[in-house]
């Protein structure tokens, strides 16, 4: 479909895609167009941007197969890099995490480590797991978005990254107790991706996180 | 004033920072090794402990000759390579106990952040530091740096170093490679590695190097090795600016004389409307003055050792330093 004639309102700028708000027959919907970057070469540039679109599309549908709480795909659009999916209602985690009591906080945790549980028993690795990307949509549990850097993997090491990154986000940008919103994170990835593979993914998690440089223990 | 000793890795250099900051002296040497070679930790120290004296003497000297007395001696603590650490260490403490100054341990890439922070006015930036030790995104919460992005795995410095040792290229490696990619125009499709917001370079710098091997065209190859590794860093760099939302932009360490680097880093900072604050290329290096200057605001906040306690930290995290200094007035 062509996104270009859409009627849209610039609804975020993300890193490296703006989000716009339109409205496609009774659907509310985002448009997720992967703009130019100055800063890259033309040719590496528009084919990251192409590889990522699709991949993207993809992956999110592959993520609702499996009953992952993902938007649904409405409609894609080659020519400019664009994304047309449904529009999730809600606060993103990162606004509201800080604000919540230890208690719910650890809740929300959970849910998103189910969520998260249900994207890796699919075959799918987020590969940008931050709390920016988990839209907190009540009552229900938390949606999780922005599919661009994920891709299909069930090695330990891809999931683990995963984990690594979201501990990585939590550490950086909040005062909540980082270990036991992490414990509440596998705890609710268990429920849903099995011991086995929540023991290998958090062990692997944990050693990523050594792997930077300078650590004196390995 | 405060007297400052680098001699983490290549370079020996000593420095004079006064109490508003400004940089007094900076005399430094570099050890360089033959082309095609990396640096070997003893031949470095062996030069480090060589020119250690006069370079010492010259930074404690004003023009007409006289000689200064520092009010308090630093010393490049870590992290870096263990030989070379113990020439600073070790001329530091004759220093502290025969001047009898206070000694203060510093961080060698905290330093980095320090000087460019100081000569380029930044408060509370995204600071990315890229060198040969180096390859991390940070942010200041609480009273440390936290590491937003980083490599995986080798740094930016021993991707481009290593590369052009491949190539038989002299070294700084940044420096030739960069000479070489004005030449190339031809993009060749390399592994572009970004996990979140970290980088990993060892695929990159192996394919690189298959290719060359493989009668690659040099110029072409270096022109996309400094494309796509400086790609994959800007993007993570972006990916951290968004979601810290800091309104300005650090860069430092010795890739950050990189010009390529520099335009790309802010044109990523100017596309956010944060602003840029690149270290001045004299600086990017190595040098004393990083030291100096760090010194002085830790000394600044009560941190002293004393001669008993002032080890070397050859492996040491940017995250497991207090840096209370920061955002800086």
């Amino acid at each position: 479909m062509d996104t270009s004639s859409l009627a849209s309102t610039l609804l975020h700028r993300g890193a490296e895609a703006d989000l716009s708000l339109a409205t496609v027959g009774s659907w509310r919907v985002v448009v997720k167009r992967r703009v130019k970057k100055d800063y890259r070469n033309p040719s590496l540039d528009e084919q990251i941007r192409h590889d990522r679109t699709i991949s993207e599309a993809s992956r999110i549908h592959e993520a609702k197969t499996g009953g992952a709480r993902v938007p649904s795909i409405v409609g894609m659009d080659l020519e400019n890099n664009a994304i047309v999916m449904t529009h999730i209602a809600g606060t993103v985690a990162r606004e509201c995490l800080d604000e919540l009591s230890p208690k719910e906080s650890r809740k929300l945790l959970r849910s998103v480590g189910a969520q998260i549980g249900l994207l890796h028993t699919a075959g799918i690795v987020h590969g940008d797991l931050t709390t920016s990307n988990v839209i907190v949509s009540p009552p229900g549990a938390p949606f999780i978005v922005d599919f661009g850097m994920s891709h299909r993997s069930v090695e330990p090491e891809d999931r683990g990254v995963d984990l690594h990154l979201l501990q990585r986000s939590i550490v950086a940008s909040h005062s909540q107790d980082s270990s036991s919103m992490m414990n509440a994170t596998i705890r609710g990835y268990e429920k849903t991706a099995g011991k086995k593979i929540a023991t290998s993914t958090w062990q692997k998690a944990r050693e990523i996180a050594r792997r930077g440089r300078y650590f004196a223990i390995r | 004033m405060c007297l400052g000793i680098e001699s983490t890795a290549h370079t020996f250099g000593a420095s004079l920072v006064d109490d508003r900051d400004r940089i007094v002296t900076n005399v430094n040497s570099t050890y360089r090794p033959p082309v095609g070679v990396g640096i070997h930790p003893r031949k470095a120290s062996e030069h480090l402990a060589s020119v250690a004296d006069s370079i010492v003497k010259t930074a404690l000297s004003t023009k007409d000759g006289s000689s200064i007395d520092p009010d308090v001696i630093a010393y490049a603590a870590g992290p870096g390579l263990g030989p070379c650490l113990r020439i600073g260490a070790t001329v530091g403490r004759a220093l502290s106990s025969f001047l009898k100054r206070p000694l203060v341990p510093v961080h060698h890439g905290v330093a980095h952040l320090d000087i460019a922070m100081s000569i380029t006015k930044a408060h509370d930036p995204l600071a990315v530091l890229v060198s040969g030790g180096h390859t991390s995104i940070l942010v200041h919460v609480g009273k440390r740096w936290r590491v937003y992005g980083e490599t995986q795995d080798i740094t930016l410095g021993n991707l481009l170093d290593m590369f052009a040792r491949e190539a038989k290229l002299p070294s700084p490696g940044g420096l030739s490679v960069s000479r070489e990619a004005t030449k190339g125009e031809n993009l060749i499709k390399l592994p572009y590695t970004v996990k979140g917001n970290d980088v990993a370079y060892s695929g990159l710098l192996t394919a690189a190097a298959t290719s060359l091997r493989r009668q690659g065209n040099l110029a072409d190859l270096c022109f996309s090795l400094q494309e796509t590794a400086f790609s994959m860093l800007s993007e993570a760099v972006e990916r951290s600016l968004v979601q810290t939302r800091r309104s300005e932009v650090l860069l430092a360490g010795g890739v950050a004389a990189s010009q390529r680097l520099r335009q790309m880093i802010g044109s990523v900072a100017e596309d956010h409307g944060a602003s840029f604050h690149p270290v001045p290329i004299e600086y990017s290096g190595d040098c004393g003055a990083q030291i100096a200057c760090s010194g002085r605001l830790a000394y600044e906040s009560g941190i002293t050792v004393s001669t008993s306690d002032s080890f070397v930290t050859p492996r040491w995290r940017m995250d497991e330093v207090d840096v209370p200094w920061i955002p800086r007035a």
